[in-house]
């Protein structure tokens, strides 16, 4: 850093707060829809013309209640990608330390030349490849995500866990015949697990855009489910009668994402030293 | 590293990585559920008429053996038969490359001098109100999902404006015949990338700038303006030409959508179709034609990354 770093990061700090709010009222709206949504919705299953501007934001295209709708929708993508995020991280993360820690060249190789081959395939390719190989359902969508990530993480992790596993401290601790794993748990792991961290922000706005750009082209959800993405996808043919019944979801994704975004680039802008 | 020996290398991993895709390609569609045969057959089909086909199709052979032949007629250049239209795969395929292609020469078109343009004038003044201002609108925009970005858009501009039309229906295969139908799918289109890119092209300017050599093009007296386009942004250039083939993945996932949102029959549509009608032939072709793209094309980008910056790059 120069000399310059603290002016930069002070202009930068009156900057970043209006941004924070506007990325934590962003994230609230849809989130708390998500959430508290389903809690306050009945089954929804009284159903009048489509395309019909009764109620608050009129009905869909085969007659259910908009509002209703929306309340129920927002589970799905969430859950979807938080889900498929920590799957990823519970076999990703494991699997870059090990080929970290590992003197064995080979299997360094063996465990990171697949996914780097994995990473070569674009991901929306694979998404629809795997879709329609695999049973239709949540659980197939959150394996399939879970796969697209899983590279990255492993490689980030691989990266990070390197200097720490090759490193003067590792040697030591096997000079003092520290078992295997409070080497690998207890100093390299811990050590990584800032990085770890504000990495899991970006893969789960990664994971939120794959579901929700996959429930649009109708991959893994049934067609009419209660899903914002689902929902812009089918009500699409009313828009010019109905505008509201894609306009809120699409409106409520592109909330989503924009918040999850600014508060993850808050985060991760707080404590450049500790992420480092 | 001599360039010669990187490309050699990078050249080795190409190949591998076309085999590895060719080869998971072929595993995924034939996990596909349901049998081609059947299909075929039609509505009410006998027994005798799916044999006869499964024996035309080579149905009847060993995946291996299946496999061994379609990588051969790959070589040459042969891409099987559509099960649906019976129509050569490759005819299929060039005859809707045509609208994919001219999306994504627009999309780089613009995108590549205007992000540049933003990263550079957002690094011009680090720390400063316009910087802030990019800065906050790329790192908001970045990961939107382009379907939820492009109905907003149709139903802003498109239907309450009514400044451009909200599909392509009707413009017919030459979509340069009417140039207003393009605006709303460049725009979905560089919204992602050019987040990325820009913000990439800023972080390498700033570091460049900061960087011993360009203080000491300063000091001999060089211009702002060499110092900035000759010194700084070829190093500063670097990463963002290998986003740049990075971003061929989302271009690819963003036209896939984007065909579907505004009814644009390509390449995008066109594999949609055959993986919902489980037309084998016709999703494998697809998929080794993007493949193979995505492979090339990053492979140039990181041969021309790392005659930028051998140090760097080639680290990589």
């Amino acid at each position: 850093m120069t000399g310059r770093a603290p002016m930069i990061s002070r202009a930068r700090r009156t900057g970043r707060v209006p941004r924070l709010v506007t990325g934590v009222v962003l994230l609230a709206v849809p989130l708390l829809l998500a959430l508290a949504g389903p809690a306050l919705v009945g089954d929804g299953t009284n159903r009048t013309r489509p395309f019909d501007q009764a109620g608050l934001l009129g009905t869909d295209f085969v007659g259910r209640d908009v509002t209703g709708q929306i309340l129920l929708g927002g589970r799905s993508v969430v859950a979807v990608a938080a889900a498929a995020t920590a799957l990823a991280y519970l076999v990703g993360v494991p699997v870059g330390l090990f080929a970290a820690l590992t003197r064995r060249r080979w299997l360094d190789e063996v465990l990171m030349r697949p996914l780097d081959l994995l990473l070569a395939v674009p991901s929306l390719l694979l998404l629809i490849l795997l879709a329609a190989a695999a049973p239709r359902g949540p659980v197939t969508l959150v394996v399939i995500v879970a796969v697209i990530a899983l590279p990255e993480i492993a490689r980030i992790t691989r990266a990070a866990a390197l200097p720490l596993a090759h490193g003067p401290a590792m040697e030591a601790m096997r000079l003092y015949r520290e078992t295997w794993w409070r080497r690998a748990v207890g100093y390299v792991a811990r050590g990584i697990r800032r990085v770890l961290l504000a990495d899991a922000g970006i893969r789960f706005i990664g994971a939120v855009y794959l579901v929700a750009t996959a429930s649009f082209l109708g991959i893994g959800v049934a067609p009419d489910a209660a899903d914002w993405a689902v929902m812009v996808d089918r009500n699409r043919a009313g828009i010019f009668l109905q505008p509201w019944a894609v306009v809120v979801p699409a409106a409520l994704l592109v909330a989503l994402a924009v918040g999850v975004n600014l508060v993850t680039d808050h985060l991760l802008a707080a404590r450049p030293e500790a992420t480092k | 590293m001599s360039l010669t020996r990187y490309t050699v290398r990078r050249l080795l991993l190409g190949v591998g990585q076309v085999a590895g895709i060719t080869t998971i390609v072929f595993v995924l569609t034939e996990a596909l559920p349901g049998d081609a045969a059947v299909v075929i057959a039609g509505d009410q089909p006998d027994p005798e008429r799916i044999a006869l086909i499964r024996e035309q199709l080579d149905l009847d052979q060993p995946p291996w053996q299946r496999y061994l032949d379609w990588l051969a007629g790959l070589l040459h250049g042969d891409f099987g038969v559509s099960l649906i239209s019976q129509r050569p795969v490759l005819d299929m395929i060039v005859g809707s490359a045509a609208a994919t292609v001219l999306l994504a020469a627009a999309t780089l078109l613009v995108l590549v001098p205007l992000a540049i343009g933003l990263g550079m004038l957002a690094a011009r003044r680090e720390g400063g109100r316009l910087d802030r201002a990019i800065s906050a609108v790329a790192v908001g925009l970045y990961a939107v999902p382009e379907f939820a970005l492009a109905i907003l858009l149709v139903a802003v501009f498109g239907v309450q404006l009514g400044w451009f039309p909200p599909t392509a229906v009707g413009t017919g295969p030459n979509l340069l015949a009417q140039p207003a139908v393009l605006v709303l799918p460049l725009l979905v289109l560089l919204a992602r990338p050019i987040c990325s890119l820009s913000r990439l092209t800023r972080a390498g300017m700033v570091d460049a700038l900061r960087s011993e050599y360009v203080a000491h093009a300063r000091r001999l007296g060089l211009g702002a303006g060499r110092r900035w386009l000759a010194h700084a942004l070829p190093t500063a250039a670097a990463p963002v030409v290998q986003q740049l083939a990075r971003t061929t993945d989302w271009l690819l996932g963003g036209v896939i959508v984007v065909e579907a949102v505004f009814v644009i029959p390509g390449l995008g549509t066109a594999l949609v179709d055959a993986v919902a009608a489980r037309d084998v032939p016709t999703v494998q072709g697809l998929c080794v034609i993007v493949a193979v793209t995505t492979v090339v094309v990053n492979l140039a980008a990181d041969l021309v990354a790392f005659r930028l910056a051998p140090r760097t790059a080639g680290a990589r």
